[in-house]
């Protein structure tokens, strides 16, 4: 198995799983059903958090399968099309990160004001059925990437595809044509990090024995400032991505970095679905899962900041 | 200059510079992120808090959290004096470093007047905050804002030795 059938492999769940939150979510309005509606916000949350690494796996399969000289393509791929297909995922991915974002808030309002107001339900509905719709299109150009009827297409014909640039690619090279750019998103970077571990620390530390006087119910307001921390970093970080994605696709650290994000998503989900870490009022000792779920969210994130750190040195980043 | 030069070419500032082991220069710069991570973000949740953010959740607990502050502090003052060692000819001549070292002293007077001002009091849970301490919140996160924009900067702008990048 190589890079190019991980993303074969991953690319059905952004749309399908988006699929599927969206009928359980137009159910759950026809029914009046919160359960099915938190179910669904807790899909749509998850399969955009998936949809880093399938964003990223494209990028990776870009490069295994024009390994050809000067990035050529092998004969019917036409790399017009690759770009095409980019230029298709990344709106349709910003938008199905927003969504994440949008329904995650949801599920936090839920818990906060016992419903999820209405202006959260009406943009879930148009933003996924939008960034569905955007995937559906990018997922359907990625479909003609391989052409098995122009098998005959000639090699000079597959090199000059090599210059292709579609919209994604002039975004990458302005990133890495413009001394400003990197050092700002690197700044920014560390802004988002910061931001991170305040809620990390306070929360976290808090159900381990820290500052007993802090309620679960008090701290759990902290969680969207925690959330906007990560997306400021989401954010600058696929600008280094798309600046420079072959220091990350051959880079098995910042394989383990992604994973580290996906498993510190999951983990978040635990202190906003169960009952558990609410029973912690102000002085309460926290239960037994409750500690180590914020011992593993400490590990994670400080983990997700290891790999980042090491992407230069023990990875093949720079 | 010639003390720097001696200094940046002691043995033990070449090991960090020049051995290969991850244990050198990558763990060293590695512990000064986290204490960063941990020194700015639990003063920017107090600061947030004094600011009106999370309104239910009370100061004084927060005091808990000054002791892994300052763990994370003398972290990053020991860890930023190895890093200067092994790079002082570049970073010693390097406006910017002196811009960090600014910040730094002003958010670490800052907090240290917010620790008397708020934590001190024993009623601060009772009375709603002043705007003179809000006023302290704002500079404390402007400091630190600074400090992580002129520290992220040395790897780019004035003498850069290529081995913060």
């Amino acid at each position: 198995m190589n890079l190019a059938h991980v993303h074969l492999l991953l690319n059905h769940f952004p749309t399908i799983g988006f699929g599927i939150a969206l009928g359980l979510f137009l159910v759950s309005l026809l029914r009046n059903n919160e359960d099915l509606r938190r179910t669904s916000l807790v899909i749509f949350f998850l399969i955009s958090a998936l949809a880093i690494p399938t964003y990223q796996s494209g990028n990776a399969a870009l490069e295994t399968l024009c390994s050809g000289p000067e990035g050529s393509c092998p004969p019917g791929v036409s790399m017009a099309t690759v770009r095409a297909h980019e230029d298709a995922a990344l709106p349709g991915f910003a938008l199905m990160e927003l969504t994440g974002f949008i329904a995650w808030l949801g599920l936090w309002q839920f818990r906060y004001i016992k419903r999820t107001p209405r202006w959260n339900v009406a943009s879930v509905l148009l933003l996924s059925i939008l960034s569905f719709g955007l995937m559906a299109r990018a997922a359907n150009i990625g479909g003609e990437i391989r052409h098995p009827e122009i098998e005959g297409t000639t090699q000079e014909q597959t090199a000059a595809d090599g210059t292709v640039h579609g919209v994604v690619r002039s975004l990458g090279m302005y990133v890495t044509g413009h001394t400003w750019v990197w050092p700002s998103c690197e700044t920014l970077h560390f802004v988002g990090l910061s931001i991170l571990f305040t809620v990390l620390l306070l929360v976290d530390l808090r159900m381990l024995g820290v500052g007993k006087g802090m309620s679960f119910a008090a701290l759990y307001q902290l969680l969207p400032l925690g959330m906007l921390g990560f997306a400021l970093n989401l954010v600058t970080g696929m600008f280094f991505f798309i600046g420079a994605p072959e220091q990350y696709t051959k880079n098995p650290v910042f394989y383990w970095k992604m994973l580290f994000v996906m498993l510190g998503a999951a983990n978040i989900l635990y202190f906003m679905l169960l009952d558990e870490p609410w029973t912690v009022g102000a002085g309460d000792d926290a239960p037994l899962t409750a500690k180590l779920a914020a011992g593993s969210a400490i590990f994670l994130w400080v983990g997700v900041l290891f790999f980042g750190h090491m992407l230069p040195f023990l990875g093949n980043a720079f | 200059m010639e003390f720097l030069r001696a200094i940046e070419q002691s043995s033990f500032s070449q090991w960090v510079t020049g051995s290969s082991s991850v244990l050198a220069f990558p763990t060293i710069l590695l512990l000064h992120t986290i204490g960063m991570g941990v020194v700015v973000g639990i003063n920017a949740g107090i600061d947030l808090r004094i600011l009106g953010l999370a309104p239910a959740l009370p100061l004084a607990p927060m005091e808990r959290f000054f002791p892994l502050l300052w763990v994370g502090f003398w972290v990053n003052a020991f860890t930023g004096v190895i890093l200067l060692a092994a790079d002082a000819t570049t970073k010693m001549t390097n406006p910017d470093f002196y811009v960090k070292m600014g910040f730094i002293a002003l958010a670490i007077i800052n907090l240290r007047i917010i620790r008397n001002r708020v934590f001190r009091d024993p009623f601060i849970d009772k009375k709603p905050i002043t705007s003179d301490v809000k006023v302290l919140a704002v500079t404390s996160m402007i400091f630190w804002l600074g400090a992580i924009t002129a520290g992220r900067l040395m790897a780019y702008v004035g003498p850069v030795s290529g081995l913060t990048k």
